[in-house]
């Protein structure tokens, strides 16, 4: 009997032991779980998925970068380039490299040349999805190993945005793609980042090491783990276990309020947000007159959206431009929620008894609930919505052929003006054209002022303009905001990330060399 | 038998040509384009017609079959559309999940199917055939989605038994723990279906003849039901089982997304939403294959159960 208690408490003592060994190990290895069952092609030019970009930019450095954490352009700071000039024109661009940056696995040093390869490959129309951005480059150069400089056919508003660590500004390292060729490239990509890549298995998980030959130095955590866990259910089960240690979360607010409740976790609702806008194409009857245009956008309320989505998770739309993009309209002339007035316009437009418009829509839930709402009270000023529900990626390709009268889209770009104006509301964008980006409803108000403010050398003057495009866009009904989605993010407490979480314009948390368990 | 399997190859060589000839034009006529779900929702009509070109995609049908053909007969597969990795590589690292969680949960199916249809038919309107009608139809109404995530929350998070992260690996341990509560997820349901298919095929044959003449003869009830009458009774369930195992392939995609385990069914509808043609042809070629094997087994499993079968 005896020598059976001491059997247990030698058992007992060496549980103990173990974990009070395995309680005062630190953690190295971080977990994260993200809402999609693969990353996608994994090339920094051609990813352009929220779960790819999360994924990539921990390996990829651009020349500078926002400071993490924050969303504005005026946060820019040094990366893999440690100063920069441009003419007074704004035309010619010098950047001046640090000296020493190692690629990962021994591919040697960064120098001028793996930039102008990079920044070449992103503008190449076969080797990336971002080429249009590049448009104004006129060449790239390498006047020395360590200096690149770029000169411009026209001033671009950003062209920070264009080599900063986002999208094309991704820099990879040549010899990789001279050595593995392009395709070998997109199984192991090879940058300058943090973490560099080690393993990917498909519909599990992909797994980055630390590069401990990064130029800021050596990182703390020693791995990590970015699990696809596409269930939202499963997600939170696994980190309510212990399985995951960072999530992304259900963009609503009952997981936001459910998630904030459990202990030793930080709910982090963080730009850029999505915005949520209702493009109208004004080719097609009824849409065609504008009172028809303003009828339906005094039908909706944008107050009434952001309470179904969540007051901690979304925030109502106040311009064409989101909120926090540098040109961004705080006041513009948006027309607010009257129904009798909407009524009346009809009436006015020669539809007393009410309009029945069309939109194609996808079958992604969050959007669709969006969409059922606003077909709710848009009905109750005589306004029937029919919806088509399709599958996402038919979505895409029918909205672009110009097959719906009305369009949702909800999405965030690079932070300054030019782009969402461009892309949404100029008319070389419109859908059906060769150089059709994402102009829905065929507006063409406001072309010269997001021209002129392209080429603008002026800041101020630059912002001026687009908010004259915004007023002008706005009052033409083109299109309507209706609410900006913030993401949505969990982690433990324990998890420093080194700075405080605010934005990620890559839409997940930025991990640096000092983010690190604190137990 | 030789000439029986050398016949039934035959036909599968027509029937995976048809298959495939079928995907390869239904995949290419569905909405939705490859191109811009590569390149995302910022490419410029420019770009994306530069990368349809670069993908082939522009090339005529007929020259895009061809290719596609000729490929399959010399064994290449190709690389994803989206990806660019190797589908067939892709589609190897996945099958043999898939295979275990499908015999794993055939294995507690029939173990839990088959005497639960034996006991209920034997005890026909009794309260214990009651409660195995209600429990196999409960089974079979269960949205696969509902009950793993009931089982996640019981073993994973309150008895902390089991991962919730099923897709582990490393040792036979780790094996154990994350196959178990799948393959209980998806053998519960096909339990379900076992069951029912044995009660009524055992009701069937405890009718026969031969089961009074052997009551009659003084064989024991025991032997009765599980010698003379389940051996008759398994043809049907065979039957079933052959034919559920191909859908399950498929239909786990439910499970394996709970479980967040890799497999060939959410493999198939990755592919689909990002119209990864190439990853769609290789899936087909091998979910045929599976199908036309198990179609093969079951018949094969006939001649096994019931000697005076002959395969022909």
């Amino acid at each position: 009997m005896q020598k059976r208690w001491m059997i247990t408490a030698a058992l007992a003592a060496a549980v103990g032991l173990g974990t009070a060994t395995a309680a005062s190990a630190q953690q190295t290895t971080l977990r994260v779980g993200i809402a999609s069952a693969d990353a996608g092609v994994l090339d920094p030019h051609l990813n352009s998925t929220t779960p790819g970009r999360g994924f990539l930019q921990w390996i990829f450095s651009g020349l500078v970068r926002i400071k993490p954490g924050e969303l504005s352009p005026e946060f820019m700071e040094p990366d893999l380039a440690e100063r920069w000039e441009s003419s007074a024109d704004g035309t010619v661009w010098t950047f001046h490299l640090r000296r020493g940056v190692q690629c990962h696995h021994n591919f040697g040093e960064f120098t001028a040349e793996d930039a102008v390869f990079s920044l070449n490959r992103a503008a190449t129309r076969e080797t990336s999805a971002f080429s249009s951005d590049y448009v104004a480059f006129r060449s790239v150069e390498a006047v020395d190993r360590y200096t690149v400089r770029i000169t411009l056919r026209n001033p671009i508003p950003s062209l920070l945005g264009a080599v900063m660590n986002y999208a094309g500004g991704f820099m990879v390292c040549k010899a990789a793609v001279d050595q593995m060729g392009n395709e070998g490239f997109r199984r192991r990509p090879i940058g300058t980042g943090p973490f560099a890549f080690a393993e990917y298995v498909p519909q599990q998980f992909g797994r980055l090491v630390a590069h401990d030959q990064y130029f800021r130095g050596r990182p703390q955590l020693r791995e990590v783990l970015y699990r696809f866990v596409p269930s939202d259910a499963a997600r939170d089960l696994a980190f309510q276990a212990g399985e995951i240690d960072m999530i992304y979360g259900r963009q609503d607010q009952s997981w936001f309020t459910r998630t904030q409740q459990l202990p030793n976790v930080r709910v982090v609702a963080m730009q850029p947000a999505e915005m949520s806008v209702i493009h109208l194409n004004m080719t097609m009857p009824p849409l065609n007159d504008i009172r028809v245009r303003q009828a339906i956008a005094h039908a909706v309320s944008r107050e009434q959206i952001v309470q179904l989505r969540g007051q901690s998770t979304s925030v109502a739309a106040r311009s064409v431009v989101p909120a926090g993009y540098l040109g961004h309209h705080e006041n513009a002339p948006l027309l607010p929620f009257n129904q009798q007035r909407a009524r009346q316009l009809l009436t006015e437009a020669g539809h007393p008894n009410g309009i029945t418009i069309r939109a194609i829509h996808t079958t992604l839930p969050g959007m669709m609930s969006v969409m059922e709402a606003l077909q709710a009270q848009l009905r109750r000023s005589n306004i029937n919505l029919e919806i088509t529900p399709v599958e996402h990626a038919t979505f895409h390709q029918q909205i672009r052929q110009n097959l719906s009268q009305v369009v949702h889209f909800q999405s965030a770009r690079f932070p300054v003006a030019d782009v969402y104006l461009t892309q949404f509301f100029h008319s070389r964008s419109i859908v059906g054209t060769p150089t059709a980006v994402t102009n829905f409803s065929h507006c063409r108000v406001a072309d010269q002022e997001i021209d002129a403010a392209r080429s603008e050398t002026d800041p101020r003057r630059a912002v001026e303009l687009w908010r004259t495009a915004q007023e002008k866009i706005v009052n033409e009904v083109c299109a309507f905001p209706v609410f900006e989605q913030l993401q949505l993010w969990a982690y433990r407490t324990t998890l420093d990330l080194g700075y405080e979480l605010k934005a990620s314009l890559n839409l997940a948390p930025p991990l640096l060399h000092t983010t690190r368990f604190t137990r | 038998m030789t000439a029986f399997v050398v016949k039934r190859l035959g036909f599968a060589l027509v029937t995976l040509w048809a298959v495939l000839t079928l995907v390869f034009f239904i995949v290419r006529v569905l909405p939705g384009d490859p191109a811009q779900v590569i390149l995302g929702d910022q490419a410029t009509a420019g770009a994306i017609e530069a990368m349809r070109a670069r993908l082939g995609l522009d090339r005529p049908l007929a020259v895009q079959y061809a290719e596609f053909l000729f490929g399959v007969l010399r064994g290449e597969w190709g690389v994803s559309l989206v990806t660019g990795r190797p589908v067939l590589v892709e589609v190897m690292s996945v099958l043999p999940w898939t295979i275990e969680l499908t015999v794993a949960a055939l294995v507690i199916g029939a173990l839990i199917g088959i005497p639960l249809g034996v006991w209920a038919a034997t005890n026909r309107n009794r309260l214990i055939d009651y409660v195995t009608r209600l429990a196999s139809l409960l089974g079979l109404s269960f949205p696969a989605f509902v009950s793993g995530i009931l089982l996640l929350i019981f073993f994973g998070i309150q008895l902390r038994w089991f991962p919730v992260i099923s897709a582990q690996s490393g040792s036979l341990s780790a094996w154990f723990l994350s196959l178990a509560l799948p393959a209980l997820n998806l053998g519960l349901i096909m339990a379900a279906y076992i069951t029912r298919v044995t009660r009524s095929a055992m009701l069937e044959v405890l009718q026969e003849d031969y089961v009074r003449t052997a009551r009659a003869k003084g064989v024991p009830w025991r032997a009765v039901v599980w010698r003379h009458a389940l051996r008759n009774a398994l043809i049907p369930v065979i039957t079933v089982v052959g034919l559920y195992l191909g859908v399950l392939i498929g239909n786990s995609v439910l499970t394996e997304i709970v479980f967040n385990r890799p497999g060939l069914g959410k493999l198939i509808v990755g592919a689909l939403n990002q119209r990864d043609y190439t990853m769609l042809q290789g899936m087909m070629v091998i979910y045929t294959l599976v199908v036309i094997v198990v179609n093969l087994l079951t018949d094969l499993a006939y001649g096994a159960a019931d000697p005076r079968v002959k395969l022909k």
